[in-house]
């Protein structure tokens, strides 16, 4: 039976494009801040400064831009129009605000003040939680890619409210148990509970699309939701008490991980198109890097490694290799595709316009890939040596990774300008 | 012959004859694949060939032309290739990587006659297309014929 499109009005490509540009902003800083906290880097993970570059990862970076693409996936993917985008923009200044308020408390060490500040942080996620809640009112296909998405957003609320309590602690001490191990436990629930579900489901349904390879079999898809529903909660009560769940659960996750790497490796193998641009291949190096993480992790687990340095390196792996190359790669596809849509989708069919492609540079997407793969490896080694002048050498890599990064974004953002837009000629040729 | 085709002048008659190339063992699918592309809207093309060349009614159809068949001898026949009046077009995009769907689908839209339908096989809801249907006078309406086929219908208003 014909139905009626789901957006009528179509999404705004200006909403997802903050988000993301905001977040590339927190990556440059990250990475720029590295090279400075060498020697922080090197001591112990649990030190202010090293906690300030942490967030700016995780809030500024990741956080942003998940939240980024989901104003864009949830229409495409999950056919659902946005509840509203006045709020997702309201939502924006909240958590720019509150993100730069903790990264700054962090550094300083002010913790009434970083309690203030992640109190805001939770509005802010609570407000993005109740515009996607209301988006997806009446929900009733439940594919693998929005089952996944269920899970990172209930993983979402569950890490903001474990934050919160941890900077309430901090003051306040009401925490049961030992301070490392439910730290360790509000880390694994970001990762395994919001960043690993979304990556999981978004790849899912957009690397067919981006690969024009058919969907790869529907067990890895199984294998992938119930590693994580069953690792996810063993995990977090084998570092908060139950020691003995730990490894088992570890083992859960490491299936998840090994079965979504089996299936992005079985979608590139029955691609259709002939190569493979940046962006794919930031995204699929990313998965590369979910080898050794996974290696890393479960040592970590077992205690056939341990102590600070191993942390550190565990934490360059998945949070630098794994998740950031994976979202750089996306951006890569996803912010060309909003700008185009923006600038040239009026005049397609009537004229000749730009393709993707004519937007970027991809001598300098080549060179910061080349960058930040190499930097981010380094990084992960000189971490575990503890060698701080491997550390900075690895940070300036990086910083130079994502300075080259970031001049492809300004680049491609740049042709929303009314300039750009005059010319199409000097782009379609 | 069709009444219509009749009053086609010489003029607007696009001839190609591949009967002599297909004797030295040419392929001419190409050259007749390109005849089709530069014809104008109001113009047909007049195939000669030595066999009734079946497939290419199937091909042709999907771009919206009409046949009519005249049997010379055994080995020589006239095909004649003509819009139809209201032609409905099938354009199928889902092996095509963003944007280039919506490029397709507005290419193929802007050249809709004000009976023409076109018919896109899509393998999702193409939520950033409609809004640009809507605003260029379009009327459209989806559904999915079976599952992981999206089918969006695209007239003019």
């Amino acid at each position: 039976m014909a139905s009626p499109p789901a957006a009528r009005s179509g999404p705004s490509p200006l909403v997802p494009l903050a988000y993301l540009t905001c977040a590339a902003s927190a990556f440059l800083a990250a990475a720029l801040g590295i090279g400075w906290l060498a020697r922080d880097l090197a001591s112990h993970y649990y030190h202010p400064r090293v906690l300030a570059l942490t967030h700016t990862v995780t809030l500024g970076w990741i956080t942003l831009a998940i939240m980024g693409a989901s104003y864009q996936l949830i229409p495409i993917v999950l056919e659902r129009p946005i509840w509203s985008e006045r709020l997702a923009r309201w939502q924006l200044g909240v958590l720019a605000v509150a993100v730069v308020g903790m990264i700054a408390h962090f550094y300083l060490g002010t913790w009434p003040e970083l309690a203030a500040a992640a109190g805001l942080l939770a509005a802010g996620i609570g407000l993005h939680l109740l515009n996607v809640g209301l988006s997806l009112r009446g929900f009733t296909r439940w594919t693998f890619t929005a089952r996944m998405a269920m899970l990172g957003y209930g993983g979402l609320a569950l890490t903001t409210l474990f934050g919160l309590a941890l900077a309430i602690n901090r003051m306040r001490p009401f925490l049961p148990g030992e301070f490392f191990p439910t730290l360790h436990a509000h880390v694994h629930l970001a990762l395994l509970g919001w960043v690993t579900p979304m990556i999981f489901g978004v790849t899912a349904r957009v690397y067919p699309m981006f690969l024009l390879a058919p969907v790869p079999g529907r067990w890895s898809c199984r294998l992938q939701l119930w590693g994580l529903a069953v690792g996810l909660p063993s995990v977090e009560l084998g570092l908060v008490g139950v020691r003995g769940l730990l490894v088992p659960g570890a083992l859960a996750v490491a299936v998840a991980a090994g079965s979504h790497a089996w299936w992005v490796l079985a979608a590139v193998r029955g691609r259709k198109r002939p190569g493979l641009d940046w962006g794919l291949r930031f995204a699929l190096t990313g998965t590369g890097f979910l080898l050794p993480a996974a290696m890393l992790g479960g040592s970590l687990a077992a205690d056939l490694l341990s102590g600070p340095r191993a942390a550190v390196a565990y934490a360059v792996i998945v949070l630098g290799g794994w998740v950031s190359l994976t979202i750089a790669g996306m951006m890569l596809k996803i912010v060309p595709f909003l700008v185009w849509h923006r600038a040239f989708g009026p005049r397609a069919g009537r004229e000749r316009v730009p393709t993707l492609a004519n937007l970027s540079w991809p001598w300098v997407e080549g060179t910061a890939y080349a960058l930040l793969t190499g930097g981010v490896a380094l990084l992960a080694v000189a971490a575990l040596v503890g060698e701080v002048t491997a550390i900075r050498a690895a940070a300036a890599v990086l910083a130079l990774g994502a300075l080259a990064f970031s001049l492809v974004l300004v680049r491609i953002l740049g042709h929303l300008s009314p300039r750009f837009q005059k010319t199409p000629a000097t782009l379609v040729a | 012959m069709a009444p219509r085709l009749a009053t086609v002048p010489e003029s607007h008659r696009v001839h190609l004859d591949v009967r002599e190339g297909l004797r030295r063992g040419e392929e001419p699918f190409a050259r007749i694949m390109a005849a089709v592309k530069t014809l104008a809207p109001d113009h047909v093309l007049v195939l000669r060939a030595p066999f009734e060349p079946v497939p290419l009614y199937d091909v042709l159809g999907k771009r919206g032309f009409a046949h009519w068949t005249e049997r010379h001898a055994a080995d020589d026949w006239s095909v004649w290739f003509y819009r139809e009046v209201g032609r409905r077009t099938v354009l199928d995009v889902r092996a095509l990587e963003p944007p280039q769907p919506m490029v397709r689908v507005l290419e193929e839209a802007e050249r809709l006659g004000p009976d023409d339908e076109l018919e896109v096989r899509h393998e999702r809801r193409p939520v950033f297309l409609y809004p640009q249907l809507d605003e260029r006078g379009f009327v459209h309406e989806t559904d999915e014929p079976e599952p992981g086929v999206v089918r969006i219908r695209v007239r003019r208003r």
